[in-house]
């Protein structure tokens, strides 16, 4: 992702026009901004794709595609992912044990594995509750092209609308297959939001069948590590050993009976010596004292806000 | 009860003080005392044989630990804000006053000429009326009416003792003219010839005065309403006034002066005066001498007429001797101004003037053995304080109050109305008090010491600062009769010298008061307000006049359907039963054998106690003094026919709450559940008698929620380790419980539902129970172990500052649901069996929140609170007792409520303690400091089972509770204004002209969403291939799905208005922060270059509006935007 304080001049603007509808009959015009794809980390794909800011929020890859297609012809379009998308792959799914472990331990993968694992992972997946997705107002989107070519081109083409003015059309020669929205998308979300019972439990089961398999996995790992000094010729210490390290709520309860049986010391303590009841007659006139300030200075803050001291009418 | 409590008092209050004397150092603290001891009385120890004032609680409670020298500094400050300087308020005013008393002093005698040629001849020449008391004298009276300087000429009043307020709404300079004796004969206290004279004296006084002051203008009225006694009042003509206005620049007041005759003192016998004499022969007294009735208020008036002067000297006296005596009267016409009590006979004849009077009293005498009530040494808000605990234990309404030694004869006191005896004068200080207004005064007395003694009420505004004189916010029930112009039959007024109206009024109110009984707690009259007339008739016009009755009901007491009276064998209490009510009494039998006289109003029963009583006060009306159904007009059910409330509601909410501990029995009964079941909350507000609609079966209703509940299970080590997979696990939960839900029970049918979850690690899935014929349930699974992980991840210091904000996010929600909700559940639960009023106001707040489209924003449990926290904290009122008191006290808490700088902490069961409040506040004020524009946290609302204090108040921006205050504040002000004239429907009405945006939904889309499942059916059912045609389950309410997609997505350019679920409107408004600005990538909503050349962007408002039109679809009808 390009950093937020890039200036208006890196980007093109692509300008979008809006048909009307019956309850809203107006022209509008959406603009898209949009430029080469710089990310920060960065990926195989970076010269061939496109950043695109403020994308409208009824977005689908089928729109973008209809527009690239009005823009540079058919065939340079390969996909897009929204801001949405993107971020919603970072939840990690492992057991803590796993995860702590893999800290420590990068494990060798597979690749046939992975693909299986992958898939497996797939089927864990719930079904979505809405059939056609809807984006935050100004987020973003990254469009991969054919090739680098393809970039120079859309650019270009996007450079020419400047003068012609002839801006393409939202929502135009998109082929069927995008849900609509309206009453169908509300009757759709409700039927969605029920897949049945058994779709579920098919769902959960699967997850499980992974979650289980990695914590297998993991114990396993642990099982190995406990017994294998590393290079520096220190053993991991993990959990199920023989001398298990404190739990975080056993240490806890510990911490808080130490500051308990300090405060009970203290406590018989009190009120025993003469100064100690001198000092809390002082305390307690100071508080007096106190106290009075703050009432006076309340009422007088009272004063200050107008009508306070005056009864309704 | 010694003069114990006084010293303590006197003790604490100096070390109240004290810290104000001394500056700062300790050293000082020693010296400062004895100045003060010096100085002020404060520190004298008092006399034991003089006995303390008697007065523990209100003494000890103005001194008590908190709030109590901010209260002292408080009324300190309020008397500095009220008191007038009189050279500048009333400029002129002494030497009108000089000149009016030599005008009189140098008046010719007149007379003594017979009354009727009085009238005739002295009146007609100068063209000016003898205000005659009813009945007129007869033509053939053989008395004779004169004029002579008299004695002498005084002023007298508050305009002498200085403790005129500003917020007065008239201020009249009271001026006593002492007729000489040698007007009157010993016999004048007779058949009304003294007040005869008296009007004549008046009248001569008058033509003389109306021809010296051209530029005043002066008109009759009848003192304090006492149709006995007119008084002439010289007032500034409208013109003059304005002039003098626009020349002092409003520093100046209007006033009026009064000009009141007087019989010279102790020339009457007070002996022939007492309550019991007789002073008026009846027209057939000739007949029966024995007979006699007693002219109480007649005698009253006459002896109070001798009087002033005395009182003056008295208060005088007072005024020198206790040195915070004016004050604590100026904090008495305060308080008693704020409730609407007066002088006149209309505002309950308890003015400032009988507070003046009773304070002067106790200072001298009024406890058990004579000795003083209250002390002179006492501050100002002490001697309030302990009046006003007097006026509260006194039982004025129902028992003589003897202020000094006994009569020697008792009964010579006793009379109908209230009585304040003040022995050494021999009269009834509130002989112009009725008994309604006696039990206003001892309720309002009551309530104020509640206050008082309430440490966590802010006691300064409640006593002094609210105006409590709103008769919607007390009464329940309203009734408005016509007086007719000559009540056909007449009981004891007349005769008595009262006026008719008022004579009617204390009728009407004897019988409402018998036959309703206990049903109704108080009972106040409204007189009509007094006329002033022109000089030049003899009597004010009498006009088509009403009287309003406001009742405030015991709502449980009231809706009781029939009304027992007593045994049938007390023959003598059951004939006067018999007698009272008439043909509808009859016998009833209880099951133990025993037979009662009762009357029957279960016919009524349905409506409700509006009903009932309604019906009593018909039919008592009628039947005993015959007043037809269209003299009457009853009010105070409109509130409730807004959202049509039933009292069959309660029924309803019943069936709920049944249902669900069936569901919670069929839960636990389940033993093939991997985990044990700790608790099983439910969170609806169906099952806490608060949710808008009534709950319903849900037999194929459209529209039917669900009850939420939230299930937790016992600790346990099974969950797994990461909150991602713990989300899973709770489905796989769900839906073992479903399985065996169904195989354990017939009728029952499970559904698991997907939530609109954005991410993993939020609550995925519920479960729909549905009961065939029954309720169905929401379920949810709470986990601790998701509890415990995202606490951990919110303190874990290494992770990344959003993962942290997003698992606290988390966890406030997840908290929220398992732990607030259940206790917030179970609270108003309670507090709805505790408060029987409770449930229906809080349908009726939600429902105006929703019809202003504000009911998106506070969440159902937060009203619930406001609602709960009027019930809690009544004061200055009584405890609301309708729906219709309940929502107009919650608007007039929410247009007090001062939220920017206050916390509502709201505490049903007082378990909150001092520390507990004060670490309240002081976290509102971290979050002001952190968050000064308040653009996250507005309203602070704490609970005890929340003390943060903004769980419940998430995401209200600034702009809506702004307009929330601004919305109670216009409906409290018109409830204050028009009273029972008031539409409460116009309290919820909307335009849609303030908004930028109004979406109109089409109803027959929404209608079409909800009617099947989107799937397209064929016609034929045969050839329906999928085969599952069922419609679903329960479908999300189509506009709120909506809406939610459309905030998610348009959180920042848009603030969207939304009013329930019947609303087919969505409004909304421009954000106005969102400036033109220059490029960033990351904008907040669509933007759009402002011009060609310039390198700024603003909102693309047309391109957001045509996307939220796509969006919307056939659901939308049309888009309006307001032209700017």
């Amino acid at each position: 992702m390009p950093e937020a304080s890039t200036s208006s001049e890196d980007f093109s603007t692509l300008p979008v026009s809006i048909p009307p509808l019956p309850s809203y009959p107006v022209n509008a015009t959406h603009y898209i901004y949009l430029r080469r794809n710089a990310p920060k980390i960065a990926t195989p794909d970076d010269s061939r794709s496109l950043y695109l800011a403020n994308v409208p929020t009824d977005s689908t890859e089928a729109h973008f595609r209809a527009l690239f297609s009005s823009l540079v012809g058919a065939g340079r379009f390969e996909s897009i992912a929204f801001e949405h998308d993107r971020k919603s792959t970072k939840i990690s799914h492992e057991p803590a044990q796993a995860e702590r472990l893999a800290r420590h331990h990068k494990k060798r993968k597979r690749e046939d594995e992975e693909l299986q694992h992958q898939k497996e992972e797939a089927a864990a997946e719930l079904p979505d509750t809405w059939p056609r997705e809807l984006h935050r107002s100004g987020s973003s989107a990254i469009i991969v092209l054919a090739d680098e070519k393809s970039v120079d081109l859309v650019l270009r083409a996007v450079n020419k609308l400047k003068k012609t003015k002839k801006y393409p059309v939202w929502g135009d020669a998109v082929k069927d297959g995008v849900p609509a929205f309206g009453a169908q998308w509300l009757k759709s979300h409700n039927k969605l939001s029920y897949p049945g019972n058994d779709v579920v439990q098919a769902v959960v089961d699967a997850y499980f069948t992974v979650f289980n398999r990695k914590e297998e996995e993991a114990q396993q790992l642990a099982k190995r590590l406990r017994n294998e000094p590393d290079e520096d010729g220190f053993v991991m210490v993990t959990r199920g050993g023989r001398s298990a390290p404190a739990r975080r709520d056993e240490a806890e309860e510990a911490k808080q009976k130490m500051l308990d049986r300090q405060q009970k010391k203290k406590d018989e303590t009190q009120n025993f010596y003469r100064f100690q009841m001198r000092e809390k007659r002082k305390a307690e006139q100071l508080e007096l004292l106190k106290k009075f300030d703050e009432d006076k200075r309340k009422v007088q803050a009272m004063k200050e806000k107008r009508g306070k001291f005056r009864p309704e009418a | 009860m010694g003069s114990g409590t006084v010293a303590k008092s006197t003790q604490q209050a100096t070390s109240d003080l004290a810290p104000g004397a001394s500056s700062s150092s300790r050293r000082h603290r020693c010296r400062v005392r004895t100045k003060m001891e010096s100085s002020s009385p404060k520190r004298r120890k008092l006399d034991h044989s003089n006995g303390g004032p008697a007065f523990e609680t209100a003494a000890s409670s103005s001194m008590g630990a908190s709030g109590s020298s901010a209260f002292v500094l408080e009324t300190d400050e309020l008397l500095k804000e009220v008191k007038l300087d009189y050279s500048k308020a009333f400029p002129g005013l002494d030497q009108t006053l000089r000149q009016f008393k030599d005008a009189i002093e140098g008046l010719e005698k007149y007379g003594p000429v017979p009354i009727h040629e009085a009238s005739t001849n002295w009146a007609k020449t100068n063209r000016i009326a003898i205000p005659y008391p009813d009945p007129k004298p007869a033509k053939n009276s053989p008395y004779k009416v004169s004029f002579e300087k008299p004695s002498h000429i005084n002023v007298v009043g508050s305009y002498t003792s200085q403790t005129m307020i500003k917020s007065q709404s008239k201020f009249a300079v009271d001026m006593i003219v002492v007729m000489p004796t040698t007007l009157f004969s010993e016999k004048d206290y007779r058949d009304y010839r003294y007040f005869y004279k008296r009007a004549f004296f008046l009248a001569y006084i008058t033509d003389a005065l109306r021809k010296k002051f051209p530029d005043l203008e002066f008109v009759y009225r009848n003192f304090n309403g006492n149709s006995l006694l007119p008084i002439l009042v010289a007032r500034q003509q409208a013109q003059s006034s304005k002039n003098q206005k626009a020349g002092t620049q409003g520093t100046s007041f209007k006033y009026e002066i009064r000009v009141i005759p007087n019989a010279p003192e102790g020339y009457f016998p007070t002996a022939k005066l007492s309550a019991t004499s007789s002073s008026i022969r009846q027209n057939d007294s000739d007949e029966s001498k024995d007979t006699k009735l007693p002219t109480p208020f007649y005698n009253s008036t006459l002896k109070s007429e001798s009087q002033f002067v005395s009182y003056l000297k008295l208060l005088h006296r007072t005024s020198n001797t206790c040195a915070s005596f004016k004050d604590a009267c100026i904090l008495g016409r305060i308080w008693l101004q704020q409730r609407g009590f007066g002088g006149d006979a209309a505002d309950g004849g308890f003015g400032h003037f009988h507070w003046a009077v009773l304070m002067a009293l106790l200072l001298q005498t009024g406890g058990r053995k004579g000795e003083p009530v209250l002390s002179p040494s006492l501050h100002a808000s002490q001697l309030f304080k302990a009046t006003l605990q007097y006026l509260s234990s006194s039982n004025l309404q129902k028992k003589s109050v003897i202020l000094g030694p006994a009569p020697k004869t008792p009964d010579t006191v006793r009379q109908t109305g209230p009585v304040l005896y003040d022995s050494s004068r021999e009269i009834n200080i509130m002989h112009n008090a009725t008994t309604w207004s006696a039990f206003m005064l001892n309720e309002h007395a009551k309530l104020s010491l509640a206050a008082i003694n309430d440490p966590q009420v802010d006691q300064f505004d409640s006593l002094f600062i609210t105006k409590v004189n709103q008769p919607l916010q007390i009464f329940d029930l309203f009734v408005k009769i016509n007086v007719a112009p000559n009540p056909a039959q007449n009981s004891s007024g007349i005769s008595d010298g009262k006026s008719l109206t008022m004579a009617f009024a204390e009728d009407v109110y004897k019988t409402v008061k018998k036959a309703l009984g206990e049903r109704a707690k108080l009972i106040h009259v409204q007189l009509p307000e007094l006329p002033t007339w022109k000089v030049t008739s003899s009597s004010a016009r009498a006009k088509n006049e009403s009287i309003l009755i406001g009742i405030m009901c015991d709502p449980a007491k009231a809706s009781q359907g029939r009304e027992f009276g007593p045994l049938y064998e007390q023959k003598k209490d059951a004939a006067r039963f018999r007698e009272f009510w008439g043909e509808v009494a009859e016998l009833w039998q209880f099951p133990s054998g025993e037979i009662v006289e009762s009357v029957n109003w279960t016919e009524y029963s349905p409506l409700g106690y509006f009903g009932i009583c309604q019906a009593i006060i018909r039919y008592i009306l009628k039947s005993r003094l015959k007043l037809d159904d269209d003299d009457l007009e009853f009010h105070g059910q409109e509130f409730s026919n807004i959202i049509s409330l039933s009292p069959s509601d309660k029924a309803s909410f019943d069936a709920a709450k049944a249902a669900y501990s069936v569901f919670e029995k069929d839960i636990r009964e389940l033993d093939d559940l991997p985990l044990s079941v700790r608790q099983i909350a439910s969170i609806g507000s169906e099952t806490r008698y608060s949710s808008l609609r009534s709950p319903t079966h849900n037999q194929r209703q459209q529209g039917a929620t669900p009850i939420d509940v939230v299930l937790s299970f016992e600790a346990s080590g099974k969950w797994p380790e990461n909150i991602a997979a713990i989300q899973r696990a709770k489905i796989a939960l769900l839906l073992q419980i479903g399985r065996s839900l169904e195989e354990a029970k017939d009728g029952i049918k499970t559904h698991i539902g997907l939530e609109d979850a954005s991410r993993e690690t939020e609550n995925l899935a519920f479960l729909d129970v549905m009961y065939a014929g029954g309720f169905s349930f929401r379920l949810r699974v709470h986990s601790d172990q998701e509890e415990t992980l995202l606490d951990r991840q919110t303190k874990d210091q290494t992770l990344d500052r959003h993962v942290r904000t997003e698992a606290a996010a988390l966890l406030s929600s997840a908290r929220w649901r398992s732990t607030i909700l259940p206790l917030h559940n179970q609270t108003i639960s309670t507090c709805c069996t505790r408060f029987p009023a409770l449930s229906s106001s809080i349908r009726l707040t939600k429902h105006w929140f929703n019809a202003h489209r504000l009911g998106n924003y506070f969440s159902e449990p937060l009203i619930e609170l406001f609602v709960l926290q009027a019930f809690l904290q009544p004061h200055p009122f009584p405890m609301p007792s309708s729906t219709s008191t309940g929502f107009l006290r919650t608007i007039l808490l929410l247009a007090s409520y001062d939220w920017r700088e206050e916390p509502m902490i709201v505490d049903p069961s007082d378990s909150l303690s001092a520390t507990e409040r004060l670490d309240i506040s002081t976290r509102l004020e971290a979050w002001r400091k952190i968050d000064a524009n308040m653009n996250r946290i507005t309203l602070f609302v704490a609970t005890p089972f929340d003390v943060t204090g903004v769980v419940y108040t998430q995401g209200i921006p600034k702009v809506i509770a702004t307009r929330m205050t601004t919305l109670a504040r216009s409906a409290s002000k018109a409830a204050k204004e028009k009273g029972i004239e008031l539409d409460p429907r116009t309290l919820f009405q909307s335009g849609l002209r303030d908004y930028d945006v109004v979406i109109h939904l089409s109803t027959k889309a929404i209608r079409g969403v909800l009617r099947d499942d989107g799937t397209r059916h064929s016609h034929f059912k045969n050839l329906d291939e999928s085969g599952s045609s069922e419609a679903l389950p329960l479908p999300e309410p189509p506009v709120s799905a909506l809406l939610r997609r459309l905030n998610s997505a348009y959180e920042t350019p848009l603030l969207f208005f939304h009013g329930g679920p019947e609303d087919t409107v969505i409004a909304a408004l421009w954000n106005p922060q969102l400036h033109t600005r220059g490029f960033s990538v990351n904008m907040p909503s669509s933007f759009r270059p402002t011009d060609a050349g310039s390198d700024t962007f603003e909102l693309n408002r047309g391109a957001v509006l045509a996307e939220i039109a796509r969006i919307g679809g056939d659901l939308i009808d049309k888009i309006d935007v307001k032209d700017t």
